[in-house]
């Protein structure tokens, strides 16, 4: 129930990122939504249902953007992973590190993917632009903690329906005795 | 006993002086009855009595009228919440046909456009809608409503009214990607239409081309139009691309660096056409360059 729900929050966020936030063709103004939820994954959850949420969706913005396929899984992985890591590793919990730590490293992720492609295929994509790059890092951090918020009250409310019918009623107190 | 008497006397000259003073007014009235119907004339005294009730009555008609306008502007308050309710449903829904007939007449001109070109043309021509837009940053490339069961195939070309949008790059049964001409991934034949020079168009990523592979000793001068040069059999021959914005003569290099603005407006993109004509490769033509796309 938990993949699935994410799933389908996913699959609503890559539709947003690409329609409504999508003003036209050129614009470079669109939230990476995508990236909130690898690292809010990487952040809260396990990392299989973690992959078993973001693989399909990576393959789903794949087909609906860019030209090189399997460059969307990359980002995607780099990005779980490299988070995941700092998240395990560093004093980065707190969600006053966190936050910022999701545009720093949007940007790594970002910067280190181009660079492959650019050196695998030329004349392929839009010249690299720090501006446009550290305005969309920018609007990640900036969407982060609205979207954190969702995700945990979502999470939440799947996680209270889903235990409330797995788990036996418990009756309080000692009925014998009434 | 005295005192009794003295009262008693006091009482009936009292009543007698109220008696003489009722037959003195009741004579004067008679008097004044009996003169004023015999003469008829409106004499002094109907005058003074005219004058003196003037103010009364006109106070008593300002009064009634002010009454009666508070009553009115009270009632009229009442109703006035729900006029004006009314009125702004009214105005809202005004506005509201007001937007959409705006908007339908925009559709209308932009579809006129679309069909006086798919008339002129002769092509066979699909009309398709975009329905997204390639999200990244460094692609240029949109996601259209007609695919493969409309007889889209990859590398046809896409255009709209004012001229060559771009290329498809990947089908699917009902939808299509189409690479952007401005995506620095496309690039294709044209001609200076008033030279007939040939060059090389390629997309920079932002809202301009580069025209490529044109010698110094041409002439071409800004405000030059860019027209398709139909080689390789994608885009049919004097399609408009756009016009020669800037041109500049370096020391080194055999070629001139030429700029060209779009003829079409990538920022209100919405209507597109694709031509569905065969794509056939020429040798030693430029075609265009689509990287594989795992169809």
């Amino acid at each position: 129930m938990f993949v699935l729900g994410f799933f389908c929050i996913g699959l609503l966020l890559i539709i947003l990122q690409t329609t409504i936030f999508m003003v036209h063709p050129v614009w470079s103004g669109a939230p990476d939504f995508y990236f909130i939820l690898v690292a809010y994954l990487a952040y809260r959850h396990d990392l299989l249902r973690s992959l078993i949420i973001l693989l399909p969706l990576a393959m789903i913005f794949d087909v609906l953007s860019g030209l090189v396929l399997g460059m969307y899984p990359a980002l995607f992985l780099l990005g779980f992973f490299t988070l995941k890591f700092l998240s395990d590793r560093l004093p980065v919990r707190e969600s006053l590190y966190q936050i910022p730590m999701i545009g720093v490293v949007y940007l790594l992720v970002s910067w280190i993917v181009y660079v492959c492609i650019s050196l695998a295929v030329s004349d392929l994509m839009v010249p690299w632009s720090w501006p446009v790059m550290l305005l969309r890092a920018l609007l990640v951090a900036l969407f982060a903690f609205p979207l954190f918020r969702f995700f945990d009250f979502f999470s939440r409310s799947i996680e209270t329906r889903f235990s409330g019918m797995k788990r036996p009623r418990v009756q309080g107190g000692n009925r014998y005795r009434e | 006993m005295r005192k009794k008497g003295t009262r008693k006397a006091k009482g009936k000259f009292r009543a007698l002086r109220l008696v003489v003073l009722i037959g003195f007014l009741l004579t004067m009235a008679l008097i004044f009855l009996v003169s004023t119907l015999g003469s008829q004339k409106f004499g002094p005294l109907h005058e003074l009595l005219f004058e003196a009730a003037g103010p009364f009555q006109n106070f008593l008609a300002k009064g009634a009228e002010g009454i009666r306008s508070f009553k009115q502007d009270y009632v009229g308050l009442l109703t006035v919440r729900q006029e004006n309710k009314r009125l702004k449903a009214e105005l809202q829904e005004c506005r509201k046909l007001s937007f959409r007939s705006r908007e339908a007449l925009a559709t209308n001109t932009r579809l006129r456009k679309l069909l006086d070109f798919k008339e002129t043309s002769r092509l066979p021509m699909v009309a398709a809608r975009i329905i997204g837009k390639d999200p990244s940053v460094w692609f240029r490339s949109v996601i259209i409503d007609r695919g493969s069961r409309d007889g889209v195939a990859k590398g046809m070309a896409v255009i709209n009214g004012d001229g060559v949008v771009g290329q498809i790059y990947a089908v699917s049964p009902n939808f299509s990607k189409v690479l952007l001409a401005v995506a620095p991934s496309s690039a294709m034949d044209v001609l200076i239409q008033k030279s007939r020079v040939r060059g090389i168009l390629k997309g920079t990523g932002a809202l301009t081309y580069r025209l490529d592979y044109i010698l110094k000793t041409m002439d071409v001068k800004e405000g030059d139009h860019v027209v398709s040069a139909g080689y390789g059999g994608i885009f049919p021959t004097g399609l408009p691309i756009g016009v020669v914005s800037k041109v500049r003569k370096k020391r080194r290099g055999m070629f001139l660096e030429i700029e060209v603005t779009p003829a079409v407006d990538f920022l209100t993109l919405e209507d597109l056409l694709v031509i569905e004509q065969e794509v056939v490769p020429v040798q030693g033509d430029h075609k265009p360059l689509l990287p594989s796309s795992g169809q």
